[in-house]
């Protein structure tokens, strides 16, 4: 059940409350979203609410990035063993990341732009959309969320926050491979060797490809929860300042010039 | 024949809304509840300037990708170093967010100086009921315990 059926009559919406989470066009820094698509490629796109493709780029780096070793030159590049770096990438995968990873970049900056022009437009026209969704599975509604909360969450474990402000496309999605880069980088077994102090078998424990997803994973699923936050708080102080106006604020009203009382 | 007025402000929350349909439910119409919402100082709507951040005082962008981005760096580094990975890439990424706020914080105070919106509680919905007097107690209870900011009666 929602509380608006569309109908279709706006040329364009800014936002849209549904089972799955808040859809929202806000204006954004394109050179933000273009960084973390670059950080890992599918982030841009999942700030965006452009999950599909969102979510097969995500995983196109995953598995080209594995085979072609990409990760662990990175590793050899930055302790400045330029040689290891070039012994460790897999030819036979190499060449096909180059183009997507560009593609991702440029691709999720363009559409930064194009939405803040449409978010501009459709901020305009104002329409009304669906701000409430009760069904079977879930329920979701505009509310003010603390945007420091999403963030602690989000640390805590990487979707959290995005549970918390309704996310659920994203929320799912970076649960998921959070646990199987935990799994495969061993990372939880290094801190816990760290917690016990030996430091040296922590470092062997880990696998240093997958480690290195883990970093813009936390970093994402926190700037993600914390804008997520924020654009719905603001969102709903909008539509509660329409309702306000539309319904108490009638023309017989006066104002009382007395004065102040106890 | 209004008795008195209350004025009130509140945050724009869901508490505002229960105390509404508080008061008409205690038989306060609706003509006679007028609700102003404010206009809290605010960007401009420039496509190149402030606005593309998340919120009027987005601190956390710069710091949050240099944090990603010297985490990657610490962890790869740490292997060869005696602290190894997980020690170096935390503390990557508390320098890289460290350094991105303090470029933030530059950017808001030095070379912008641009007044923000003031942090910590603000009004942002003014509020105002006629009642009779006998109603008075009751209207001002409801304000109050609906996290009213600010109530005043004026007669």
């Amino acid at each position: 059940m929602n509380n608006y059926t569309n109908d279709n009559t706006a040329k364009r919406y800014k936002a849209h409350v549904s089972i799955l989470g808040i859809t929202q066009i806000h204006l954004r820094n394109p050179y933000i979203i273009a960084w973390w698509s670059a950080a890992f490629p599918g982030f841009g796109h999942m700030l965006l609410s452009k999950y599909l493709r969102g979510y097969v780029l995500f995983i196109w780096e995953v598995v080209v990035n594995i085979k072609a070793h990409v990760n662990h030159a990175m590793i050899y590049s930055f302790q400045g063993n330029i040689d290891m770096a070039k012994e460790v990438l897999d030819t036979r995968w190499l060449l096909m990341y180059i183009p997507v990873y560009l593609f991702t970049i440029w691709d999720s900056y363009r559409t930064t732009v194009d939405l803040n022009k449409i978010y501009l437009l459709a901020d305009a026209e104002d329409h009304r959309f669906n701000t409430f969704s009760l069904g079977a599975v879930e329920i979701n509604y505009l509310d003010k969320r603390n945007p420091v909360i999403a963030v602690i969450w989000s640390l805590f474990m990487p979707g959290l926050g995005q549970l918390y402000v309704n996310r659920i496309m994203t929320a799912f999605f970076v649960i998921f491979w959070v646990v199987v880069f935990f799994y495969y980088s061993h990372a939880q077994e290094a801190v816990s060797f760290l917690f016990l102090g030996k430091v040296h078998q922590a470092t062997t424990v880990l696998n240093p490809e997958w480690l290195l997803f883990l970093p813009s994973h936390y970093g994402f699923a926190a700037f993600d929860a914390y804008t997520s936050a924020i654009e719905s708080n603001k969102l709903y102080k909008e539509v509660q300042t329409k309702f306000l106006k539309n319904k108490y604020q009638s023309a017989s009203f006066r104002l009382l010039k007395g004065q102040k009382v106890k | 024949m209004i008795d008195l007025q209350f004025f009130s402000t509140f945050e724009s929350n869901a508490f505002l809304e229960i105390a509404i349909s508080q008061l008409e439910s205690k038989g306060i119409k609706k003509e006679n509840i007028f609700a102003v919402p404010l206009d809290n100082r605010t960007e401009g709507r420039k496509i190149l300037d402030s606005t593309h951040h998340s919120d009027g005082t987005s601190l956390s962008d710069i710091g949050m990708a240099l944090a990603t981005a010297f985490a990657v760096i610490g962890a790869s580094v740490g292997f060869i170093l005696t602290w190894g990975p997980i020690y170096w890439g935390l503390i990557g990424a508390f320098i890289g967010f460290v350094l991105g706020l303090t470029i933030r914080l530059y950017i808001e105070k030095v070379v912008k100086k641009k007044k923000r919106v003031l942090k910590g509680k603000h009004s942002e919905v003014i509020l105002i009921i006629d009642c009779e007097e006998t109603q008075a107690e009751l209207v001002e209870g409801i304000l109050w315990n609906h996290f009213a900011l600010g109530v005043a009666k004026v007669k």
